[in-house]
């Protein structure tokens, strides 16, 4: 009896399936609606995951179009935005190794110029038309932060970006990354502690 | 020691509640008398509020528009692919039309490939002729000139396509006799002739016989219509000649190549009377050609480019083209 129920109360949920649908019989700008509802979470986590907002609007934009083109596969087991942001969750750790590969072959490690990359990240927060009352210390401190999730393994990075700064459940997270609910904590608690290291390191006293 | 690290790992999780009431009671136990892991919890909580406080990125104003650009023109390009080759049932077209193309394309390239050929062919046996032909009297000097040419080293093979030609003419040559004979009344010379043609007609398969007769008729309409004869001149060659005979007055023209022709024993196979115009078809001996080119030329304007058989008893088709001058 639960599981109808269940089953039910997931479809009602799901806002996007309405639309999902429409573009699987071949109505190409419902798709629209679906690129405005989800862009700047699409976005964000890009950007967390690679902490360049030119990369993350590339890949967010890759993202979409692969989804598209795949719509036709989505059969609804799962939310629409669960499924979506799987597709930019690997998308971003795809090209997290291109990059990483790059910079390897022009000399520049990731961990070895902390520097160059701090001060990337500290641009890059500059540029946010988002924020602009955030002070000098703010900004310079959400850069310390980003660079630490930068210096975070892949695994540990993506649980830390869907849980702590997206907020996603632990379930939507176990779904999206297709691993284990207790998985998911044991690498989220690896996560906090590495980071928590990392800026006591970069900030002095927390 | 131990314990700490115990309690460190589960820091995290206490933070969020997710630890069994057990754990959860051990740690509040710990902390109350550990010093460094209240300091690291502490320290974890205010990094999970630096990093809750991260601020979002805005996507840029172009992202939606740019984004639904790719993907219209994704939906474009699989609509295509579709069309052309998804589903089976609109395939099958698509592989039909490229056979039917690819059949007509290879029969035309064979067809464009097969005329050099002829044309080749055909000008490789009649160079020889010419020679022959500047030489008096042509009848007589037919065996020295094939003598002749063996002497210059012609090859066995090409001695073989002559002396093979040799009955394949004289096949033709009484069918187109035949032709005249069903065609219109003959005059008792041309009887003559016909008679004596007519044993080796007999020789031969008849239905061989009918299809040269066909040819014959066939190559004479079409040489009064055709201004280039290399197509004639491919099929046999240097037996056909067309002579062009420019006079004041057509008919009365027309009327004097006709005595010529009873006079000079040759056949009319057709003639033709167009505006201005008259084109005579007939067939007579190779040696008779000069001599009636002659006369030909005291009742007209002649222009002619005659090249000559090897074999002088062979017969000549000759176009006669009258044109008002």
């Amino acid at each position: 009896m639960s599981n109808p129920t269940e089953a039910l109360k997931k479809t009602v949920e799901d806002e996007d399936l309405k639309y999902v649908i429409l573009c699987q019989n071949g109505d190409t700008e419902a798709f629209e609606i679906l690129v405005e509802r989800h862009q700047k979470r699409m976005l964000n986590i890009a950007y967390r995951m690679l902490g360049d907002y030119h990369e993350a609007c590339d890949v967010a934009q890759d993202a979409f179009v692969a989804a598209f083109k795949s719509i036709r596969k989505f059969k609804a087991e799962s939310k629409f935005s669960t499924w979506l942001y799987r597709i930019i969750v690997n998308y971003s750790k795809n090209r997290l190794k291109e990059l990483q590969v790059i910079n390897k072959r022009e000399g520049l490690s990731m961990d070895a110029s902390g520097e160059i990359e701090l001060k990337g990240v500290l641009d890059q927060s500059l540029i946010h038309e988002n924020n602009p009352g955030i002070d000098m210390e703010m900004r310079e401190r959400e850069a310390h932060v980003q660079k630490c999730i930068m210096l975070l393994d892949d695994e540990f990075r993506e649980v830390l970006v869907l849980r702590d700064i997206q907020g996603f459940s632990y379930e939507e997270i176990s779904d999206m990354l297709n691993i284990a609910d207790g998985t998911v904590k044991s690498r989220l608690s690896r996560a906090r502690n590495a980071l928590k290291d990392c800026l006591s390191k970069v900030i002095g006293d927390l | 020691m131990k314990n700490c690290r115990n309690i460190e790992n589960n820091l995290p999780l206490y933070l969020d509640d997710l630890l069994p009431v057990a754990d959860k009671k051990a740690i509040e136990e710990h902390l109350k008398s550990c010093a460094p892991c209240s300091k690291k919890l502490a320290q974890l909580s205010k990094t999970r509020m630096l990093v809750s406080n991260l601020g979002d990125v805005e996507p840029p104003a172009w992202f939606k528009q740019k984004t639904m650009a790719r993907v219209r023109q994704e939906a474009e390009k699989e609509s295509v692919i579709q069309k052309w080759f998804y589903p089976l049932r609109i395939k099958i077209p698509v592989q039909i039309f490229a056979t039917v193309f690819i059949a007509v394309l290879a029969v035309y390239i064979y067809r464009s490939g097969e005329q050099p050929m002829k044309e080749v062919a055909s000008t490789s046996v009649p160079a020889p002729v010419t020679e022959v032909q500047t030489g008096p009297p042509p009848e007589q000097k037919l065996k020295p000139a094939m003598g002749e040419i063996t002497q210059k080293g012609k090859t066995a093979e090409e001695e073989t396509i002559h002396n093979n030609e040799m009955p394949r003419n004289s096949v033709r040559e009484s069918a187109v006799y035949k032709t005249e004979d069903s065609a219109e009344g003959l005059s008792p010379d041309i009887k003559k002739d016909k008679d004596q043609a007519a044993p080796a007609a007999k020789s031969v398969d008849q239905p061989e016989v009918k299809l040269e007769k066909q040819r014959a008729i066939e190559s004479g309409a079409a040489g009064t219509v055709m201004k280039d004869n290399s197509i004639l001149r491919a099929q046999s060659p240097a037996i056909r000649q067309n002579i062009l005979l420019r006079v004041d007055d057509v008919s009365k023209a027309s009327d004097d190549v006709e005595t010529l022709i009873t006079k000079y024993k040759a056949k009319k196979i057709s003639g033709q009377k167009m505006s201005g115009k008259i084109t005579l078809t007939v067939e007579m001996k190779n040696q008779m050609l000069k001599e009636f080119v002659e006369s030909l030329k005291k009742v007209g304007q002649t222009g002619v480019a005659i090249t000559s058989s090897v074999y002088p008893e062979e017969n000549i088709l000759l176009t006669i083209e009258i044109v008002k001058n």
